[in-house]
């Protein structure tokens, strides 16, 4: 047993800064498995896809500066359920609480979230362009015009990470980790391919994975003729999807701040 | 000192906690009892800002939780065993802990071999039983090495060996000048260990004192048989004894034996039984919160 006398006058003790609750958000989202699957999934799904494509589709001509990049439209959505997961995995699994004991104002905590969450988005852009570059490559096909492909990777990264940051946000809100994940997944494969035909284009172009998508910038089939006469900027598809990014994680951060915790 | 003031938190239409005011005094263990829904966990939530009352404040030392510059250095709270990611494990949880209220991660391997888990340290929390994670629970409180300990029902799932070492360690604690405020199920004991006790029931203060003054209030009485049962019963009955008949002997509060054995010489009632009895604190305790428990079984 310790016998040393306790200091009980602690009150003056000095306040933790925001780089302690950035490490502690590092360390737990390094120490579980969920996080590694889910960059696992990313490289070799990315390269395994990428290959496949180059490989297997024969009636169109495709480049490796193409087919590179289709794999990010996945990565964000591995990314969103990375943040989704970042915060609905401490609510379901009672670590928010000393969490929030330990910084009671909450919001180092939230802040310390959302910046690992866009690094955590960052990596998954960055792993997944690599692995997709990878798979074209070994495919056999044209290298084509990659002149433009250190920028577009640049919009894919920052797809990627404000995918984190939305997934974070959404989860600050659901709190319920399977309830955002598949609630995300319907949305974007779902809900907003459906929506795609009985909206007008003028009004699809600000559906948040629809902006989200086009920021890669890839000729796609998908579009209708009058999509793409309204189509938006890369900045302005870039403004809409971080919008949706933003306002989720203010809302998720005022709910952190103002709900009891469990 | 932890200063509770007038604390009311309600559900809709119903108060689990209910103008609740008492004080935790520094350098004592201080058990907090009461029956289930009592709220007990709401308060303790309440204390640690987790949960916000909807009237009243804590006070520590006269300031407010949210207000103390670096919370987990001055509390450190258990509120719920199964506050830890299964996937991770018990050193990889205490370093975030560590990290985020600005210890250094030297004081992980402190405070897990202080609870004796620094040989399994490395196994992922999901395979702990529930003993082993009340220990890292545990850990986690103790990390910031905090003069105030607050524990919800910390033994749940200890062993014999387990509870004797938490009392332990809670004791020598409060030796050290820190101040422990626990509640427990395990009014046995807590009367072990506790010196103060606050008792609640649905929500309310029922009493707030030492545990001495608890057994002393509503701790003794005397069995009486005789062979004219109900006669005593009435001659007794017109003193300022409480009596009651129960499994046909007389239950006498407020009644010596000797008051007692003078009355039935008196009138020629021949007692087969006289003997003073020492009310347990847990029967104690039960009586307190006997009138504000929720669910009892038939």
């Amino acid at each position: 047993m310790n016998t040393a006398t306790l200091d009980t006058g602690r009150v003056s003790s000095r306040r933790p800064n925001l780089g302690g609750a950035l490490r502690a958000e590092a360390i737990k989202v390094t120490s579980v498995r969920s996080t590694w699957l889910l960059l696992a999934i990313n490289v070799v799904g990315g390269f395994i896809v990428s290959f496949a494509v180059g490989a297997l589709v024969t009636d169109e001509v495709l480049t490796i500066a193409e087919v590179g990049f289709y794999w990010t439209v996945v990565a964000a959505v591995l990314a969103a359920i990375g943040g989704v997961l970042m915060f609905t995995a401490d609510a379901q699994h009672g670590t928010l609480a000393p969490a929030i004991a330990a910084r009671p104002t909450r919001t180092d905590i939230a802040f310390a979230k959302a910046a690992v969450a866009t690094l955590l988005g960052a990596a998954f852009g960055a792993f997944g362009i690599v692995a997709g570059f990878c798979g074209a490559s070994l495919s056999g096909i044209d290298a084509g015009e990659l002149s433009a492909a250190p920028s577009t990777s640049a919009w894919a990264v920052m797809y990627t990470t404000l995918s984190a940051v939305l997934g974070l946000g959404l989860g600050m809100i659901v709190r319920h980790g399977a309830g955002a994940v598949s609630g995300l997944l319907v949305w974007g494969f779902v809900v907003e391919n459906l929506l795609l035909v009985f909206i007008p284009a003028e009004i699809a172009r600000y559906l948040p994975f629809v902006a989200g998508n086009h920021l890669l910038d890839l000729d796609s089939d998908i579009d209708s003729p009058e999509a793409i006469a309204v189509a938006l900027s890369r900045v302005e598809n870039a403004a809409v999807f971080a919008g949706y990014a933003l306002v989720s994680l203010a809302i998720g951060i005022t709910m952190l701040t103002r709900r009891d915790v469990d | 000192m932890i200063s509770v003031h007038h604390l009311t938190k309600r559900y809709g239409s119903r108060s689990a906690v209910d103008d609740l005011s008492f004080e935790v005094r520094t350098g004592r263990v201080t058990g907090f009892v009461g029956p289930n829904g009592a709220g007990k966990s709401t308060t303790m939530r309440m204390m640690v800002d987790l949960t916000r009352p909807d009237e009243g404040e804590v006070r520590y030392g006269g300031e407010r939780y949210r207000d103390l510059p670096n919370p987990a250095r001055v509390v450190g709270a258990v509120l719920d065993a199964r506050c830890m990611h299964p996937g991770r494990s018990a050193r990889q949880h205490l370093r975030a802990l560590a990290a985020l209220i600005g210890v250094a991660s030297s004081r992980v391997e402190d405070v897990l071999a202080q609870v004796g888990l620094d040989s399994v340290a490395d196994r992922r929390a999901g395979g702990y039983s529930l003993g082993m994670r009340q220990r890292l629970a545990l850990a986690g409180a103790l990390l910031g090495d905090p003069a105030v300990l607050m524990l919800d029902e910390p033994s749940n799932g200890l062993d014999p060996d387990g509870i004797r070492w938490l009392r332990d360690l809670l004791r020598d604690h409060s030796n050290r000048g820190g101040t422990v405020f626990v509640s427990s199920h395990l009014i046995a004991e807590l009367a072990m260990f506790a010196d103060d006790l606050v008792v609640v029931g649905t929500g309310k203060l029922i009493v707030a004192d030492t545990v001495h003054a608890i057994q002393q209030q509503s701790g003794r009485y005397v069995v009486v048989r005789a062979d004219r049962l109900g006669d005593l019963h009435q001659l007794l009955g017109t003193d300022d004894a409480d009596v009651e008949l129960f499994d046909g002997r007389l239950i006498v509060r407020n009644g010596s034996i000797g008051d007692i054995s003078r009355r039935a010489f008196e009138h020629g009632i021949a007692l087969t039984e006289l003997t003073e009895m020492t009310q347990t604190l847990e029967d104690s305790l039960l009586e307190l919160t006997r009138a504000s428990t929720e669910f009892t079984a038939s």
